[in-house]
């Protein structure tokens, strides 16, 4: 499997080498035979596709087949391992998960390369710069971290197994999501670059590249929080997040991936922020990358980043490289991307779009600045300052607040300019709505449970939970006015029902309408993050018999248990858990030994409910009395984040469903006699 | 090791094949033209009549901001035809030129 997998990688760069150049060749060689080399430059780039493909299947089986002469395979899986993670070997290791990111960048090439036919010409320059990074992680692969490197001397029986951190059914999961997000990345990058280049006349190439930049959001949105359920559910600090440089990492592209998704409307409706979008979408590209590199190469320490190795400066180059180049072809075609027109009122769409935008930024510098401080400090000052959770949430609270007033604002304001009088009609009903969420909130008994009966001058987190769930508020109402409003005028047409015209209205618009469902979604999951400002957790020692409470809940230690499998060791707590002097469920929090990897990992039991999850550690047992340590966390309105992602992913699909044909007609008067140029662009 | 490099070598030609058999014409799609583009200006333009129709029926603003708006559309659109007239009676002016 080695040999056949070592040659799959060998062949796969080779063809993207040809594809890269032959592609090249045809863009600048305009004559009769360019569009054969273009052609054959294309097909190489699909059989690209299928040799990462047998290059991955050779991995995957080798694991399947324990394999262990497979350096890598030897590293990342035992015998014993179960199926799933045994798949999931692919993406456990460095050498394996860059052979995994070569693999999806091929598939998205594939893919695109196929829809050739949409605008051949400039899927051409795209499909050319989609060699050129495929060309970057293929001799990655083949030349610095090659996952079919083979073991000196004699054959392992076993192997040194998975990290028992990655043995959990969201990590088979989790990776290829965020990976999908990643790379998907590339491809808007490419037809911008590409349509740069060759000073492509319009925005199709927006319209080419909407689905799939909204799909790879989806993907890296899903893989975001993928991994912070992953967190929570094993690493057993009770949190979801915990800025380490990792999610960092993830987060940064999302961030601006997000800030292109809202300032690319701009430029398809009124042909505005040209500049602006090319440099968001190449900064959402490059933040992908500068994310991979900073996992890889052990630059900033992180609790879940590969381990350090010498494939930090292949990163450094390629993207010091991939600067220069757009750099250069921004500079050389700027006159291309003049606005054509500008930014009439401050209250306008247009604006909020604008403003999102540069808070989206804001917050993505943050989270630059905090990543790279320690590094930064090193450098200044010759010792490494890391910057913790009040750095982030310092600035990124406010700025989630203010991104949260501008998602129930901006719907609602007109394109170019928005009268006084629109104003009223349009936030009176949500604004009240809004304040009256606030006073039930604050006027209702602190007994219902943590976010009632807030007294936001008590603490600064209070205060940031209340605004949060007030603006939360606002945006559900501004939602269902949209939706109600839109809803009431088909009604009228047609004479349906209110829920038949809002499934309607829907239909007629739903990139509109499912960026709504979105914002609904990413209210839902801030109502679930202010719940974080009422955590509450305690440790104790107990013995059989022993009790703990917290919150309204008291738990009573029943049993402790032992059992030993193949793969691991563990023990766990039996606790039975009352609420109201009412025996409601038995929790059993675990502690696992793994045997091949000889490392200890904690499975959390959490008893997760609409208002409130109990999340349960166990901690092994105190060495001085013998008794096991518990731990136990209240962490309100979890279960929110959750519901909310699943929101934002049905939003997200539902924007990429096509619109039903519009049935509005349109007037326009008679023709401008001897006009000058409509618009600019060639 | 004789199956591994047959594997390889099939794998090798069916790739080989696949990229450099060519066979018939090619698919070039149409040229894009100015006038091609501003077509899908004007569809843009006409969409955002369209919502701006809409959402003048769901009360969303005041009839003076409404004519407004509309007025200044219209305009856009008016000028982008006019454009789009006139490129189409160049071409059609000169003999051989292909309408994109």
């Amino acid at each position: 499997m080695a040999q056949i997998g070592s040659f799959a990688l060998l062949l796969a760069l080779a063809l993207s080498v040809y594809s890269f150049l032959a592609g090249l060749i045809a863009l600048f060689r305009q004559d009769e035979g360019s569009e054969r080399l273009s052609e054959t430059a294309r097909r190489a780039g699909v059989a690209t596709f299928a040799a990462v493909l047998l290059a991955a299947a050779a991995l995957v089986f080798a694991a399947f087949q324990d394999d262990f002469r497979i350096a890598y395979i030897f590293h990342h899986s035992n015998r014993d391992l179960s199926a799933p993670y045994k798949f999931a070997t692919l993406w456990s290791g460095q050498e394996g998960s860059l052979l995994f990111w070569s693999l999806l960048l091929s598939a998205y090439g594939f893919v695109l390369r196929l829809r050739y036919k949409t605008d051949p010409r400039l899927f051409a320059y795209a499909s050319v710069i989609l060699a050129a990074v495929q060309i970057f992680f293929l001799s990655l692969v083949n030349f610095a971290a090659n996952p079919f490197g083979l073991l000196e001397g004699p054959a392992r029986p076993d192997g040194s197994g998975l990290n028992p951190l990655l043995q959990y059914p969201e990590m088979v999961i989790h990776p290829p999501m965020l990976y999908l997000g990643y790379v998907g990345f590339t491809v808007p990058f490419a037809f911008a670059l590409g349509a740069l280049i060759m000073k492509y006349p319009g925005e199709k190439w927006i319209h080419i590249t909407r689905r799939w930049t909204m799909v790879t959001w989806g993907f890296l949105t899903c893989g975001i929080f993928l991994g912070a359920h992953w967190a929570y559910s094993v690493l057993g600090w009770g949190g979801y997040w915990g800025w380490d440089p990792v999610e960092n990492a993830s987060l940064m592209p999302w961030l601006v991936g997000t800030a292109f998704l809202h300032s690319v409307m701009m430029q398809e409706k009124r042909g505005m922020l040209k500049v602006w979008n090319m440099w968001l979408v190449f900064a959402t590209f490059w933040l992908s990358i500068l994310g991979t590199f900073l996992t890889r190469s052990g630059i900033i320490s992180s609790v879940h980043a590969f381990a350090q190795s010498s494939i930090g400066n292949w990163f450094a180059w390629f993207l010091a490289i991939s600067f220069a180049v757009f750099v250069f072809f921004f500079f050389k075609n700027k006159s291309h991307l003049k606005s054509e027109h500008k930014l009439e009122s401050l209250v306008s769409r247009e604006s909020s779009f604008l403003f999102n935008n540069l808070l989206l930024l804001l917050a993505c510098f943050t989270v630059l600045w905090g990543t790279w401080f320690p590094k930064i400090s090193e450098l200044v000052q010759g010792n490494k300052v890391t910057v913790g959770a009040p750095f982030y949430n310092k600035v990124n609270i406010p700025v989630a607040l203010l991104l949260l007033l501008l998602t129930a604002l901006g719907p609602l304001l007109a394109w170019r300019n928005t009268s006084l009088e629109s104003l009223k009609r349009n936030f009176l009903w949500p604004t009240v709505g809004a304040i009256a969420v606030v006073i039930f909130l604050m006027i209702t008994p602190e007994s219902w449970g943590s976010v009632f009966g807030l007294k936001p001058w008590k603490d600064i987190s209070y205060f940031y939970s209340l605004m949060a769930i007030a603006l939360s508020a606002l945006v559900t109402f501004t939602v269902a006015s949209e939706f109600y409003r839109g809803g009431r005028v088909i009604q009228k047409h047609t004479g349906q029902s209110m829920f038949a015209s809002m499934v309607q209205l829907t239909h007629r618009n739903t990139r509109r309408y499912g960026g709504y469902i979105v914002h609904f979604g990413v209210v839902v999951v801030v109502i679930g993050l202010a719940g974080a400002a009422f955590n509450q957790d305690k440790e104790q020692e107990m013995g059989y018999g022993d009790k703990m409470t917290i919150g309204s809940y008291t738990l009573i230690c029943r049993s402790y248990t032992q059992e030993d499998n193949a793969n691991y060791r563990s023990e766990w707590a039996v606790l039975d858990v009352y609420k109201g002097g009412k025996k409601i469920d038995t929790l059993t929090p675990e502690r696992r030994f793994y045997h091949a990897s000889r490392q200890a990992s904690t499975m959390p039991y959490i008893r997760s409910t609409p208002s409130e999850d109990l999340y349960l550690v166990y901690e092994g047992l105190n060495d001085q009395t013998g008794k096991p340590i518990l731990k136990a966390h209240l962490n309100p309105l979890v279960m929110w984040i959750w519901l909310g992602v699943w929101i934002i992913l049905g939003g997200t699909i539902l924007a990429l469903v096509p619109n039903a044909p519009a049935q509005v007609r349109v007037t326009v008067p008679k023709l401008v006699e001897h006009a000058a140029p409509a618009v600019t662009g060639d | 090791m004789m199956v591994v490099i047959a594997i390889c070598v099939m794998v090798s030609l069916a790739s080989g094949f696949y990229i450099f058999y060519l066979p018939g014409k090619l698919y070039l799609g149409p040229e894009k033209t100015r006038a091609s583009y501003l077509r899908e200006r004007k569809d843009a333009v006409y969409e955002n009549l369209r919502d701006l129709n809409f959402e003048y029926k769901a009360g969303k603003m005041p009839d003076a901001d409404y004519q407004s708006l509309k007025s200044s559309l219209q305009d856009e659109a008016a000028t982008l035809l006019a454009e789009i007239a006139r490129l189409e009676s160049k071409d059609a002016s000169t003999p051989g030129r292909a309408k994109a």
